[in-house]
């Protein structure tokens, strides 16, 4: 299978910032998720992959096609949506929509009767004779889904699509998303800041940090495997057999991040381990295991470590407060 | 129905050059919903209902008092039907087109640079040439509106009103006049407005710097023309002939057009190259901002 697109050493700067730096990547077609903070680079490789913005060194193809070489081409079978731009006020609905076929080479009347069509399916029927300026950001964003649908693409760019939407306007929209991605021969690569609408739209997730690729993988990939890790708390805690339950764990080849409080630290433990190691260390070292929890692993909790930003550990759950004990001795 | 495979037949795909037009049809489109381009554009009729009405008189005249409408037209050149006839409306409508250009120039494509409308364009099936293209050709069309579409009616009136079939056999040239002038007012213009716009989309500056170069020059121009010309030299010949007339753009575009119309005046070289130049240098400052524009989008 032609991969939906292939980067390699991809390098582009804005006069002296470094954008995107020495990025390689390789996706299958499906629905792949894009995030990092801001100035990762998600906009400017979006961008890069419509051809809008040549780069500085390297090389992308898109569905095996050089986007240097044939921009125009590749554009009538991407639709792309920006986040905050690309509205023209002054147009109605149906002209809005109706324009953006016509520039992806439809004929008036073929482009404007798909624009009633997928106005109609959108929810926008009853505004599409109004003015864009008068519409609400909800409407707008869907209007500009449209436009981005009208000529059938086979890949969507979209960039913060649920930004500025009210909690029902975003499920509306994660829906029809998850709806349009599971189309046959359909992709779309989805750039925001939300990690829960990934997981609800994506399979694969890029995460970009500084310019760079910090991983690239199927969603399951992601988070399976990396769930060896428990959440420890503890009493009795002086510092001296704080130390020497942390060495303890460290001795038995977990690897241990103390908390932000003496008593609470993360273990991520090998394969073999079995959590009646943790009771029998703390019983050696004389403190008292009052939370024990496997930790939940979720893209937010991939994403934070990824990129770095895990200064402390996520407070713990005291179990010996509710009652219940993750796992006995 | 479907949000990705439409039920009509496969999605055609015409050549990008034909987004043209679309982008072309969009910007009059809006233009046309401002009241403000009504207003003007019923001033720039003003004119041409006084000279429809007038070559209407002189038709009449013509029935009944042939040696009045003789008299007439040999002292008023304007209205003897000649190719002058035509010049000389189509340079009379110079102000308002002006003034229509600039408050047009922001709808038409200054809104596109400040509120991220270009990005719309080209992230279609288009390139910045196709883009570009389509705007000079709604820019282009305004100033056709009030000059080359009313000249080419007064024309037709005249023959209508008068000796139809020697007029169109005699005149027929003046067609070819009407139409050159029009195209180079159009895509001198044009191209000078875009560029403008481009780099200064939001409409006050704009109206003002277009001001500048419409009201100020030409009077700068006339004013040095008769403080510098030689002691004994004519004002009208001053006013001719003077480089200092350089300065008023319309006015080149005026020399220019006269040899559309078989008349050669002064100054044609120096009124070719101040409007040559500022067609490339129009051309260079669009393509330019453009780019910059795409990269920043």
């Amino acid at each position: 299978m032609t991969p939906l697109f292939e980067i390699e050493s991809l390098t582009h700067r804005y006069g002296s910032v470094l954008a995107l730096d020495d990025l390689s990547l390789s996706v299958e077609p499906g629905a792949i998720g894009l995030v990092g903070q801001n100035g990762a680079g998600k906009s400017t490789l979006i961008k890069i992959l419509l051809g809008l913005v040549r780069h500085t060194a390297g090389t992308v193809r898109v569905y095996g096609s050089d986007v240097t070489r044939n921009g125009v081409g590749l554009r009538g079978r991407i639709g792309y949506m920006p986040e905050r731009e690309g509205v023209l006020p002054g147009l109605n609905g149906i002209e809005y929509v109706g324009l953006a076929g016509e520039l992806n080479g439809m004929p008036r009347k073929q482009s404007l009767r798909r624009a009633h069509e997928l106005l109609s399916q959108l929810g926008l029927e009853e505004a599409r004779y109004r003015r864009l300026e008068n519409y609400s950001a909800g409407m707008v964003q869907r209007i500009k889904l449209a436009a981005t649908l009208v000529h059938d693409p086979d890949l969507l760019l979209l960039d913060e699509p649920t930004s500025g939407l009210d909690p029902d306007g975003r499920t509306a929209m994660l829906s029809l998303l998850k709806s349009l991605s599971q189309r046959p021969g359909k992709s779309l690569l989805f750039s925001t800041h939300l990690l829960g609408d990934i997981e609800h739209v994506c399979r694969h997730t890029i995460i970009m940090e500084k310019g760079r690729v910090a991983a690239s993988e199927s969603l399951d990939e992601m988070l399976v495997g990396k769930a060896d890790a428990y959440l420890l708390r503890w009493k009795n805690a002086g510092d001296a057999a704080n130390d020497v339950y942390l060495a303890a764990l460290q001795q038995a080849g977990a690897e241990v991040s103390p908390g932000e409080e003496i008593g609470q630290a993360r273990a991520v433990v090998p394969a073999e381990w079995s959590t009646r190691q943790f009771f029998h260390l703390a019983r050696q070292a004389e403190v008292t295991l009052t939370g024990l929890e496997p930790e939940e692993m979720d893209l937010r909790t991939v994403y934070r470590r990824l990129v770095g930003m895990e200064t402390a550990m996520p407070p713990l759950v005291d179990l010996a407060k509710r009652g219940e004990s993750g796992v006995t001795s | 129905m479907s949000l990705v495979k439409p039920d009509i037949e496969t999605i055609t795909q015409r050549p990008a050059w034909f987004a043209a037009w679309p982008i072309a049809r969009t910007a009059l489109h809006l233009v046309f919903r401002r009241k403000l381009f009504w207003v003007l554009f019923a001033v720039a009729l003003f004119s041409f209902l006084l000279m429809f009405g007038a070559i209407y008189l002189l038709a009449t005249l013509r029935q009944e008092y042939k040696w009045l409408e003789e008299f007439i037209t040999s002292r008023l050149k304007d209205l003897d039907g000649s190719g002058t006839t035509f010049l000389n409306f189509m340079k009379a409508q110079g102000t308002v087109t002006m003034i229509l250009l600039a408050f047009a120039g922001s709808v038409l494509a200054g809104n596109d640079h400040s509120r991220g409308g270009l990005i719309f364009y080209l992230s279609r099936r288009i390139k910045l040439v196709h883009y570009g293209t389509g705007k000079l050709l709604a820019i282009g069309l305004l100033p056709s509106l009030t000059t080359t579409l009313p000249a080419l009616i007064l024309f037709i009136e005249y023959g209508l009103l008068g000796d139809t079939g020697m007029y169109f056999g005699e005149k027929y040239p003046i067609i070819f006049g009407i139409l050159g002038y029009g195209a180079l007012l159009s895509v001198a213009v044009g191209l000078l407005l875009f560029a403008l716009v481009s780099w200064m989309p939001r409409p006050v500056p704009l109206v003002m710097l277009w001001g500048g170069l419409f009201v100020f020059l030409p009077i700068l121009s006339r004013i040095l023309t008769l403080t510098m010309r030689e002691p004994g030299v004519r004002r009208r010949h001053a006013l001719e002939e003077s480089p200092w007339r350089l300065l008023d753009f319309w006015n080149d575009l005026y020399i220019i057009g006269n040899k559309f119309f078989g008349v050669d005046k002064p100054l044609f070289i120096g009124a070719t190259i101040v409007v040559c130049s500022v067609c490339v240098v129009s051309v260079i400052a669009i393509f330019v901002r453009l780019r910059q524009l795409q990269h920043q989008s």
